[in-house]
């Protein structure tokens, strides 16, 4: 479903690392959930996997296709939400989605159905009109994950898809990505929360670029003696620091 | 009193030190601050600098002269041809010669300011007044009354060539103007550069903030993954941008011709489709533009920079052939340049489109050469 070989991204202004020989392998409907410290990586990652920022070498599949140069023979499979909430704030939350939706190919009588569906399950219902610049930072979240699953894509990107949000929320979207992935849709989302991302399938440790372990949340907390995934990663960096 | 109300240097200071930091910060708005100013005073400079010159005028000397007996001695007069020579000494105007009607013909089509004709009995009527006679020897113009600064330039070259060549004083210049006979007042004259003026620099400022917000609100990663594709969504700015267009050259439309009463001499329609082409290609320059700003700020800065020079090359102050000789290649490629002579053909001279085809066609040609430029550097993903 998601490939990713020997990602190097270079950024040219600095000379910076971003991504350093990356290797990932995601299955369909899983909810895969990368986490690391700010500037690990992680949305570096999402923008290449999603077509947005070409890698400087390595090869990313998505869906059986090369990206970034084939990325708009299946821009329509899948749905992004960026760690910048990505809304237009001047304008008004249904106006947002009509325009995404628009861009998805999504026809009006669809859209409707879809996005009342949507702001039920988001709990964004009864803010349809509200500029997106009056909501809250947790509201615009919901509304930028809105506008990524309105076309119903089949794989989904959440970057820091969780950040912002109450505790209340957080655990209830979290039940809302594993109904998704129930139904087939695959899930790479970043997190720097760590203990949020034990509730994905598989989670991925970064650090400076680079993945540092990998496997089911419960797996890796054997493997490393601990309780926690925050822990796993705090014995990752220490064992890290111990090398250099 | 509580302390901490009080003015504090210090902390405007800190402002201070912030914004410059910020400044700073953005290479490309260091290098504007310096260039800006440089090109601009550069440009009005050389522009400014020279007076009047070389304005092209046609005239048909067709002055047979006088041959006369007087006092025993053989007079022979050709003041005509004296006439001709201290025009073609004057660097004012730039002289062809040639029949007067089609001299006449090249001041309606725009190729020469102003048509002369020294008529066939010019010495000798010269003569008589002279020797007392009751005549006064003419000298037919007929002129572009469109730009009333060269006009009175041409009327004071012809009174000193004449006067100067000839000693004579009190001739006659029958004047008469083209389009129409009119003789536009200051105001009519200049709308059509305002209206030019207004749609370049408001267009410009207006198009490049709106393209230019996208980069600013961080929406363009996220539609970088979308299935539009990044000539979609130029096209799109391009639509929503033209529909602003049109609401600007009717507003411009409305005040210069519905309150300043504007002439328009030619079809009113043909007007709004030149302002709607000629918007058509500030929209494109913007859209072509904004592929390089990474901020509002420094798209902003481009629309003095391109609108100020626009202004002073455009024939808007000084006209093309007065500029200095290195600069008149590059008005002609000055898209206002040609908004001012279609809204000037149109409003003032009552040209149709076929005598503006030209004119229609650059235009059109320079809307395309930004469409593509525009297309060509335009990025489909994020800066690297």
């Amino acid at each position: 479903m998601i490939e990713v070989k020997d990602a190097v991204k270079v950024y040219k202004e600095g000379k910076i690392r971003a991504v350093d020989g990356l290797n990932l392998s995601i299955k369909k409907g899983e909810i895969y959930a990368l986490i690391g410290a700010n500037g690990s990586g992680k949305t570096t990652t999402v923008n290449m996997v999603t077509g947005a920022l070409a890698p400087t070498s390595g090869r990313i599949t998505v869906l059986g296709v090369d990206m970034p140069q084939h990325r708009h023979d299946i821009s329509r499979r899948i749905g992004v939400a960026p760690q910048e909430y990505s809304l237009y704030s001047d304008l008004t939350l249904e106006q947002n989605a009509r325009f995404f939706a628009r861009l998805y190919g999504i026809g009006s009588q669809d859209f409707e159905r879809r996005f009342a569906e949507l702001n039920e399950i988001l709990r964004l219902k009864g803010r349809e009109r509200s500029l997106v610049s009056n909501l809250s930072g947790g509201m615009k979240r919901r509304a930028s994950i809105e506008c990524a699953l309105l076309h119903e894509p089949e794989a989904v990107f959440f970057d820091e898809a969780t950040v912002g949000i109450d505790p209340v929320l957080r655990a209830f979207l979290w039940d809302y990505f594993r109904t998704l992935r129930s139904s087939g849709l695959t899930i790479l989302l970043t997190s720097h929360v760590m203990d949020e991302a034990g509730k994905a399938d598989r989670i991925g440790l970064m650090r400076a670029g680079k993945l540092v372990d990998e496997g089911e949340p419960g797996s890796l907390m054997a493997k490393h003696n601990v309780r926690s995934v925050e822990e796993v990663f705090l014995k990752l960096s220490e064992k890290e620091l111990g090398d250099a | 009193m509580r302390r901490g109300n009080q003015f504090s240097i210090r902390r405007s200071t800190a402002v201070a030190r912030r914004v410059l930091a910020q400044i700073r910060r953005d290479r490309r708005t260091v290098g504007m601050l310096v260039a800006m100013p440089a090109v601009v005073m550069l440009i009005f400079g050389f522009a400014l600098s020279g007076q009047v010159s070389h304005v092209p005028i046609a005239v048909d000397n067709q002055d047979n002269g006088y041959h006369a007996a007087l006092g025993g001695k053989n007079v022979s007069l050709q003041i005509g041809n004296q006439v001709l020579a201290a025009l073609q000494a004057n660097d004012a105007v730039s002289v062809v010669g040639g029949n007067y009607s089609t001299g006449k013909a090249g001041v309606d089509s725009g190729e020469y300011f102003a048509a002369v004709l020294i008529p066939s009995n010019f010495s000798q009527t010269a003569l008589t007044m002279a020797r007392g006679g009751n005549v006064t020897p003419a000298i037919q113009l007929y002129m572009d009354g469109t730009k009333p600064s060269i006009t009175t330039e041409v009327l004071a070259v012809l009174q000193s060539s004449v006067q100067n060549a000839s000693g004579i004083k009190g001739f006659r210049l029958v004047q008469q103007y083209a389009y129409g006979g009119v003789k536009f007042s200051g105001l009519d004259v200049s709308l059509p550069s305002v209206t030019a003026f207004v749609l370049t620099f408001l267009l410009l400022l207006i198009s490049l903030l709106t393209v230019s917000r996208e980069t600013t609100s961080g929406t363009l990663p996220r539609l970088y993954t979308t299935p539009l594709t990044a000539v979609e969504r130029l096209v799109g700015y391009t639509f929503a941008l033209l529909v602003v267009s049109i609401m600007m050259v009717v507003v411009v439309m409305a005040i210069g011709i519905g309150l300043f009463g504007a002439v328009v001499r030619g079809n009113l329609a043909l007007l709004f489709a030149a302002a709607i082409s000629y918007a058509l290609t500030q929209v494109l320059l913007a859209v072509f533009l904004s592929n390089f700003a990474r901020n509002e700020f420094q798209a902003v800065q481009l629309a003095p920079l391109i609108a100020l020079p626009s202004m002073a090359l455009s024939g808007m102050l000084v006209p093309i052939y007065s500029l200095p000789g290195w600069i008149q290649p590059v008005a002609r490629v000055i898209p206002m340049y040609y908004a001012n002579q279609l809204f000037e053909g149109i409003m003032l001279k009552g040209y149709g489109v076929s005598a503006l085809s030209l004119d229609f066609l650059a235009v059109v040609a320079m809307a395309a050469i930004f469409l593509a430029l525009a297309f060509s550097t335009v990025k489909d993903r994020m800066d690297e």
